[in-house]
Formats: structure tokens, sequence, C-alpha cells
């Protein structure tokens, strides 16, 4: 018979007669797997799959360490392969039957673990089963194949314990295996990525929580193939028979050559910090999936009905089950509890009108680069979810820079409230949005008008430019129709035009919002079936019958109060919002002081106010025609800073008039209609998002305790809202 | 064939030098480990089908030298062949057709016989039946049996069993009994006995003086990395100082003067009371006949007298100053 084949039965036959080999392959795994499933204790969820994780690396490097490395010294020293050394053989059968031998008895120990974790703790069977095979078996070969070369550069069973104990701590400590790796620093998490585990723990989280294929992991394949590779032929190189045959200390760097794919890796990752970002999508997956029981809170369901005290449990991302009364004990739904009685629990505002490009205060500093404004708008983001704005639209903002950032909050590697964004917008020569350019030196003007606006000429321009953002990733057009009123005059948008931008909006399926200014805005932008109207009308009353149609074509209307609010007041000298406690509490650190300062110099503008009466009336009045009212802040313009605004936006629906039902519904259902998700988010039902505001008190009865914020829960994970700006402490560091 | 060292080495000729290419064939074998040099310049040979002895205490270069033959030692320098094979360079190809039975050398203990037949029989070319070997080496009860389950003498005879599954013209044998009772030793004498009758060349290292005398066609002594002597064990029995002794106790005092020619001995030693007379001769029947004789002429009352038979102990501690066994 083959040597190989003998070598590996025989190999096969001895594990199986050994007790300690046994224990380790398949008693401790399980014994891992059961203390830290109950640690994690119920409420789970989705956690069980980072339990699973941890107990098949923590398996694969005991089976590479101890398994391979371990028993081969043992048997050297133990005179066992000196028999060997007189038969006609290399040391390869033996390298090899070590390394089938491992895989053989680690892939039931494995699908043990999943099959357990999927009866016991409701894990799902991984859907990428081939690919985890797959992975799973590189892994484990790549790690028998470690421990091999170990064996072969120590000297001695005491050498091979600090040997393998200098290689396994670190990797079990520091390869997210055991203790979260998202939590540790960067430089740390960049250490780490210098570690074979690290890559396995990463690969395999992909696969089992974001349903990787082997495809989007094959630069750890390729490394732990290298290292099968160079570390087996390494092994058999210098592999010795003998307790008196002593290798060079020096020859223990080639442990280190077998490392090398995986120090490559670490320098592409130190350079890419990709898996930085997957390690955090990963952690965020997690706790998005945990399993959650809110009790005793005031519910707003988000269409109207509002349950008195309910219970609400949140499992895999998603609302599951709504029950009136104090609902069941959270053991038997398996369920962290959440006391929060006297509290209301409402879906996540939405704002449906900011400009991320711009702070909303002065800063003694604005970007200076793309990175740095990468990170401001992040943190404006967050900003956001902080304040319970859990979505938002911007409009008039750099289609590469939103892209970027809304793949930032997507993948979970940032968090921030998820972001809509209809690119630049529609306006034409001379209109309005061109204003801003006019102080920009003309070597920018070009790039910038191109990044915010666009001024088609024709209808035919205007169809072809619709259709060239859809395939940016845009999800709505605006166009302004705004001529101007008082000291301030614009250009109108030519209305055939405004009919080629709603002809192609409506081609490409991105619902059309119309930045209006007055009574005949609004009748133009109805008559080319606009989706939204934007501010209404600032000067003249809106007709009835404009509003007869806007409520029967459902057309949104966002009457942008919190900007006209906040610009009447600063023009009063009044700069009490800024004041609000939780823009205080979110904005960037001494924004507001540099904007009070700014401001304070400025020569106060006189003349220019919003008609308030006349503004609030329209919203009454159409909220009374039964229009769909959605709430818009305008952030981004002065003094708006980004986050709490829709807050304000909500006391001034109450204040023009509106219950409030029909205000929450405005920053909520309405909003995501709008949008075009109301299938996902906006209402507090079984199946939805469970994207969520919690505040103390009912709002119901004082609009102003939606600013008394107490939990976000952003597509099921309880948002850390202290940990959000954490990226501020750096930055202060610096 | 002369030794380069010849201060103290005792060359027995070879009067019908071999014809036949011998299995193992030394010349001028040196083996140092950094400033120590653990083989001296050794020469020897094995011829085919003979059991050639390595003799001498620990330490003295056996191991050393059976290892680089088995190929898995280099050498310092030297020409070595075995069985035609450099083990310097045709390792595999040796390896093959030698078995080796190698000193504390351990199996994994879970390990039954039979799969240790079957897992060692899959290194080599050529393979005879595992179980008949064991049978044969009245392992065959055992052959389910773990190597953890087994007897010190059990395990050396699995280690035998071991060496022989290739059928090897030449078995390397490196102190077979070493650590085994009296009784088992006798057993594996037996079986190395058996070995010798299959025509197979055996070389075995020993410490064990009488195992030698036994066992061995040809014996090399060697110490300190250097062949002494060597021969047959009757050979170097005979014509070493290591001859038959003839001890004489008198009652009364020996007068002064030459023990008469005719005893033909070697070597005389007179204890200082003149009491007591030891001659070492080669024909120790006369040396006795003859001494008894002159006693007797004196008129001197004998007390006691005893022929000792030289043995190839003597030989070595004549030969090195030194005891076999400490």
């Amino acid at each position: 018979m083959n040597k190989y084949l003998v070598s590996i039965l025989t190999n096969l036959k001895l594990t199986s007669r050994d007790r300690m080999a046994l224990f380790f392959s398949y008693a401790f795994p399980l014994m891992f797997f059961f203390i830290f499933g109950q640690m994690f204790g119920s409420g789970m969820g989705g956690g069980i799959v980072q339990v699973v994780s941890s107990v098949l690396i923590i398996g694969v490097l005991g089976n590479g360490f101890f398994g391979a490395g371990m028993r081969a010294v043992s048997e050297r020293e133990t005179n066992i392969l000196r028999r060997y050394k007189v038969a006609p053989t290399t040391a390869a059968p033996i390298v090899v039957s070590s390394l089938v031998t491992g895989w053989v008895n680690y892939i039931p120990s494995a699908t043990l673990i999943i099959t357990l974790a999927h009866f016991v703790y409701g894990m799902p069977w991984p859907e990428r089963w081939f690919s985890l095979f797959v992975f799973l078996t590189f892994a484990v070969i790549a790690f028998r194949a470690l421990g091999m070369i170990v064996a072969s550069v120590v000297n001695s069973m005491q050498e091979s314990q600090i040997v393998i104990q200098m290689m396994y701590l670190p990797m079990l400590f520091l390869s997210g295996a055991t203790f979260p790796i998202d939590a540790m620093p960067v430089w740390l998490q960049s250490v780490a990525q210098f570690l074979p585990a690290s890559h396995l723990y990463n690969g395999m989280q992909g696969i089992l929580v974001k349903k990787e294929s082997l495809l989007e992991n094959w630069m750890a394949l390729v490394a732990m193939l290298s290292t099968i590779v160079v570390a087996s032929f390494l092994s058999i190189k210098l592999f010795r028979w003998e307790k008196e045959d002593k290798i060079r200390t020096s020859g223990k760097a080639w442990l280190l050559a077998a490392m090398v794919p995986f120090f490559i890796l670490g320098i592409y990752q130190s350079y890419t910090h990709e898996s930085i970002g997957k390690n955090k999508q990963l952690a965020r997956s997690l706790r998005r999936s945990r399993t959650i029981l809110i009790r005793g809170a005031r519910i707003f369901i988000g269409d109207g009905t509002v349950i008195a005290k309910g219970a609400l449990l949140i499992k895999d991302g998603k609302i599951q089950q709504i029950w009136e009364g104090d609902g069941p004990e959270p053991k038997s739904v398996k369920a962290d509890p959440i006391e929060a009685y006297g509290k209301t629990i409402l879906p996540g505002f939405i704002d449906t009108h900011i400009h991320l490009g711009a702070p909303g205060g002065i800063p003694e500093k604005y970007p200076a680069d793309s990175k740095a404004m990468h990170k401001a708008v992040a943190r404006e983001l967050a900003a956001y979810l902080y304040s319970g704005v859990t979505t938002v639209k911007s409009v008039g903002d750099s289609i590469d820079l939103m892209r970027d950032m809304a793949k930032l909050t997507d993948s979970g590697e940032k968090l921030g409230a998820e972001l809509f964004y209809v690119g630049p917008m529609f306006t034409t020569e001379g209109g309005h949005g061109t204003e801003y350019f006019k102080k920009v030196p003309a070597a920018f003007r070009k790039q910038l008008e191109e990044s915010i606006v666009r001024l088609p000429k024709t209808k035919e321009e205007a169809v072809r430019m619709v259709g060239e953002l859809k395939p940016q990733g845009v999800t709505g057009i605006k166009a302004i129709l705004e001529a101007g009123g008082g000291s301030f005059h614009f250009n109108r948008m030519d209305t055939l035009v405004l009919a080629g931008i709603a002809e192609g909006a409506k081609a490409n399926g991105l619902p059309l919002v119309v930045h209006t200014g007055d009574d005949r805005d609004v009748g133009d932008a109805l008559a080319v079936g606009a989706s939204g109207i934007e501010h209404g009308s600032i000067r003249d009353v809106i007709s009835d019958a404009h509003l007869a149609a806007m409520a029967k074509m459902h057309v949104a209307f966002a009457p942008t109060l919190a900007v006209m609010n906040a610009v009447n007041a600063l023009a009063a000298g009044n700069l009490d919002i800024l004041s609000r406690s939780l823009f205080e509490q979110s904005a960037p650190r001494g924004l507001i002081e540099a904007t009070k300062k700014a401001l304070g110099k400025e020569e106060k503008k006189e003349g220019f106010a919003f008609p308030e009466d006349l503004i609030l009336s329209n919203v009454r009045r159409a909220a009374a025609a039964g229009v769909m009212l959605v709430t818009g802040t305008d952030s981004g313009n002065v003094p708006l800073i980004h986050g709490p605004a829709v807050h304000r936006e909500l006391q001034m629906l109450i204040k023009s008039g509106l219950t409030p039902i029909e205000a929450l519904k405005a920053a909520t259902s309405n909003g995501a209609k709008l949008l075009g998700v109301a299938n996902r988010i906006g209402y507090v039902k079984p199946g939805y998002e469970a994207t969520l505001l919690i505040v103390d008190g009912n709002p119901l009865e004082d609009m102003s305790v939606t600013e008394r914020v107490s939990l976000v829960f952003f597509k099921g994970e309880r948002v850390a809202r202290g940990d959000l700006f954490d990226d501020d402490l750096e930055e202060t560091a610096k | 064939m002369l030794n380069e060292t010849p201060t103290r080495s005792y060359v027995v000729s070879d009067a019908s030098f071999e014809t036949m290419t011998p299995a193992i064939l030394v010349r001028n074998l040196h083996k140092s480990y950094g400033d120590f040099e653990a083989v001296g310049g050794i020469d020897f040979e094995v011829r085919p089908g003979e059991v050639f002895g390595l003799l001498g205490p620990n330490g003295a270069g056996k191991t050393t030298t059976v290892e680089i033959l088995e190929g898995i030692r280099p050498r310092t320098s030297g020409e070595v062949t075995v069985l035609g094979y450099d083990p310097g360079v045709d390792v595999k190809a040796l390896k093959d057709r030698i078995g080796v039975c190698l000193q504390s050398t351990n199996l994994p203990e879970k390990l039954k016989l039979h799969e240790a037949m079957t897992l060692f029989g899959s290194f080599y070319s050529r393979t005879v039946d595992g179980n008949k070997l064991l049978d044969r080496l009245q392992l065959g009860e055992k052959r389910n049996s773990y190597y953890s389950q087994l007897s010190g003498g059990q395990k050396q005879r699995l280690h035998l069993a071991l060496a022989m599954i290739n059928d090897p013209q030449l078995i390397f044998l490196d102190e077979p009994t070493t650590g085994l009772d009296p009784q088992v030793r006798l057993e594996i004498h037996g079986l190395i006995q058996e070995l010798r009758d299959d025509q197979r060349s055996i070389i075995l290292t020993t410490h064990y003086i009488e195992e030698a005398e036994r066992l061995c066609d040809r014996v090399a002594i060697i110490d300190s990395g250097k062949i002494v002597a060597h021969g047959s064990p009757k050979e170097l029995m005979a014509t070493t100082l290591g001859a038959s002794t003839v001890e004489v106790k008198i009652e009364q005092p020996l007068p002064p003067g030459d023990l008469p020619k005719e005893i033909g001995a070697d070597r005389i030693d007179i204890s200082e009371d003149r009491k007591q007379i030891s001659v070492t001769a080669q024909k120790p029947a006369r040396a006795m006949v003859e001494l008894v004789k002159y006693i007797d002429q004196l008129g001197l009352e004998l007390a006691d007298i005893h022929l000792k038979r030289g043995t190839l102990e003597d030989v070595f501690l004549q030969l090195t100053g030194k005891k076999l066994r400490e």
C-alpha cells in the first residue's frame, strides 16, 4: 500500500485511540461553546455566530499548534520519530499524514458545533456552507502546517511550549476570536492584521455573517494556501528525527518565512485598512442581530394609531412582534429586556431635505481636502443618528461624496443615519442655487457647479441629464423653480425644461421634488407631476385648488419650517436654537461657539424675514386639505447645524396647528413614503426594520419631549449614542 | 591490512583474504563533533553471511559508527561502502535494503503490532508478510495488542521483526539486548542465531562480552573511537595476552631464580611473598604439567592449582586497561 495512505490511516487510528486528542478535538470546543453560549445568554440572536466563529477558530488554533506541533515534538522527544529515520522515507508522509489527520478530525467537530448552534441557539444553517467548508479546510491545514514547522524549528519540548504560546496567545486574543477586535485601538487592529488568525476570523465571519463567497475572501485563501505550501515544504526539509539533532537558533527564522504570506497581507491591510473596515461591519452585523424586548412603552405606530402601553420584540434587525400590555417574559422569547415604562417608541425620524456639504454653522476651519470632507460628513450623519433622525435625504451635494458616505453607512462600517441623495439640483443659468458660486474663484467655479447643480437649457437636455444621474445611484431628483422675491431675484426655470426633468425622472423611476417659492411655482410643479413640493409658498397663499390637487395626487409637502424659523430668529439676533441641549450634545466640538462668535461680528441684515404667519397658515390649510406633509429642515443653512433640526420642525408643525399625530406622521411614515421605502421604515410594525427612536415622555402631549432622546435603534442595533463621536476624540488628541 | 594507529592495536592477520565483495567496507573512517573526535580513523569489513561484532564500552564510538553505516549520520571523512552503496550518497537505496534495530527507539503507545508492520512495510520497495514475521518472533498472539502492552523483551522482538520487514541482506543490531533481563537476552540471542542461519550479514554492537563471544564470527574491539583489535573471538583470545592462565598457590615461598623454559610462559607473575604464581601460556596444559613438575622437584608443598581460560573481557582489559561495563 502507498506509504502516504498507510501513514494517514495509521495516524487516524492513533488519534482515534488518543483520549487527549479526542478531548481537545471534541470535548474542549464543546465546553467553550456552551460556556460562551451561556455568557452571551438570552438575546444573543446572531451573536451565536460570533460564538461559533470563536469556537471554530479556537479549534483550528488548537488543532494546528497543539495537535500537530506539540505532538510532533513529543514524538521526537520520546524517540518515536527515530524509528522512521532508518526507513527509506523522507518526512513527507509524516507531515502530510499530520495535515490530513488534523483535517479529518476537525471537520466533524466543526459540523457538530454548527449543528448544536442551529438546534440549541437557533443559528440559521450557514447559507454559504460550501465556502465555509473550503475555507475551514484551508484554515485547518494551514495551521497544521504552521504547527509542523514550529515542531521542526524548536529543539525541545520547553522551547516548543514557548514558541507555540507566543503564537497562540496573540492569535487567540487579537484575532477577534475571543475579544471584539473592532473595539481595539486602530494601531492594535493594524498589528493584528499580521496574524494569520485574524484573516481566519475575518473570512469565517464574512462567510457566516455577511454570506460572502470564497472569491470575496481570496486574499486570505491565497495566504493560507501559500502557508500550506511553504510551511509543509520547509517542515519536511527541516524535519528532525532525533532530539539530539539540534537546529541552530537562526533556524527559527524559517518559521517567519512560513508566515510571509500573512506579513504581506498585513502590510497590504495596514495600507488599505480594508480588514479594519470589514471588522467594523462584522461587529455591526452582530450588534444588529441581537434579540431585544422593549416593554411598557407607548408605541406610535406611524400610521397614526398609538398603543398606550405595549411591548416590542426586536430580532435579527427587524421588528418581530408587538404586544399590547406588558408583553411576554423576556426569557420566554430569549431576549434582552429593556424596560421603557413612561417612554414613547416612535419610528426613527426622517429629514427629507439637508445639505451635507455645508456645516450649518460657521466653523473656524472648513474641511481642507476630500478626506477631511468625508470625515465631516460622516460626523454629520452620526449627529443625525444621535438625535434620533435615522434617515436623511441630501440635496445638492457631490454625488461622489454621497455615494462614498452611503456605502460607509450602508455597509455598517460607520454608524450614521441612512443616506438618500439626489446629487446635483436642477436649476437654470442665474437661477436659485447658482448664486453660491459667485464668490468662488473662477478656477473652482466650474467644478463646484458641476457637482452641485445641473443647468439644462432644453427639454431634451433635461431628460438626458436626469438619465445620466440615475446610474450614479441617486434616489430622487430635485428641481428649483424659485424666482425669488423682495430683494432677491433669480432666473426662473423654463417650464418646458421642468417638464423634461419630470419626464426623465418618471422614465427612470425617480421621485421628483420641486423647490417652489410661490403659488405659481406650486401650480407648475403639480402640472408636471412632481412627487414633492419643497418650501411651498413663502410669498403668497397656496390656492385651495393646488392643495386639493396635492392631496389627490399624494404629493408630499415639505414646508421646511425649521430653517425659516431659524433664519428669522437669526435676523433678530436670536440664536437660542443652538442652545437647545440636543444641538449642544450633537454638534462638533467648538462649532456652536465659533458660529455664535462669527455671527456676533456680522452686521445684522435688516429687512428680510420669512412671513411666518403666512407660511404657517399655508401648512395648516394643507394639513386640513389632506396633503401629505413631510419633515425637511434644510439643515446645513446657518444656523442649522446638522442633527436635531427635525425636532424643531415638529414643534413648528404643531405651532402651525397640526395635531401631534399629524406632525409625527410627517416625520416618520410620510417621509418614508416620499423616499419610496415605506415598506421597510417609517412604521413600528412587525417585519419593519427596527429603526426606532425612544423618547422620555409623551410627545402627543408635549412635542418638545422628542428632544429628550432616550434610545435610538438602527436596523436592530441599540446605538451606543455616547460612542458615536469617538472620532472627535482622536481629532482633539492630534 | 594495517591499522594506522599501531600503538595499542593488535591486528590479527587474515590468512584467507576475502575474494567476495564485503557487505561492509570501512576505510579510515572519521567522525568529529566540533573538537571532539568520536571516531578516529577506523578500518574494518563485514563479509557476507557473517555476524560481525563491534565491542566496546559506552561512548567508544560504536553507535556513531553504525549510524554512519546506516546512512543516518554523515561522516567527516573516510571511505564507506555498504552493500555497494555509499551511505552518504545513496541513502534511500541503502535504507531500502538494510534492516535496522536501533538502540532505544519507541513506537506510539497505541499502535497495534500488525499496524506497525504495515506502516513500516509501506516504506520499502520489497516486503515480507508481517504476520508471518510476528509469528516467527513469537508475537503472533500479540498482533492486535498495543505497543504499550508489550514487555521489554516483546518490544525488542517487535523491533527485530520491523528490522526484517524488508527481507534485508544486512541487519544492524545496535545493542539489541541492553537493559533486558538475562532470560530475555538468551531469547534474543537465539533469534540472532536464527538470523545468521539465514545467511544474512549482521553487524552487532554490544558491550556484553559473552554476547559477542557467543554470537559473533568476528569482533572488532573499539575504544575511544579506535579499533584496538579485531578477529574471531577465539583468535583474539588465543593471540592476545588474553590466553589461558595457570594459577598456583604453594605453602612455602618460591626460591629466587627463573622458571624453566619448558613451561612456555608468555608472561609470569609472582606475588611478593612468592607463594602465588600465575603463568600465561599458549599451551596451558603443557605449562601446568611443567610447573607442577618444577615445584615438586623443589620439594615445595602445592596448596592449590587451577586453570583460568581467557575471555574477551580479559582481552579488552589488557588492550585498553579498562573494564567493559564501567
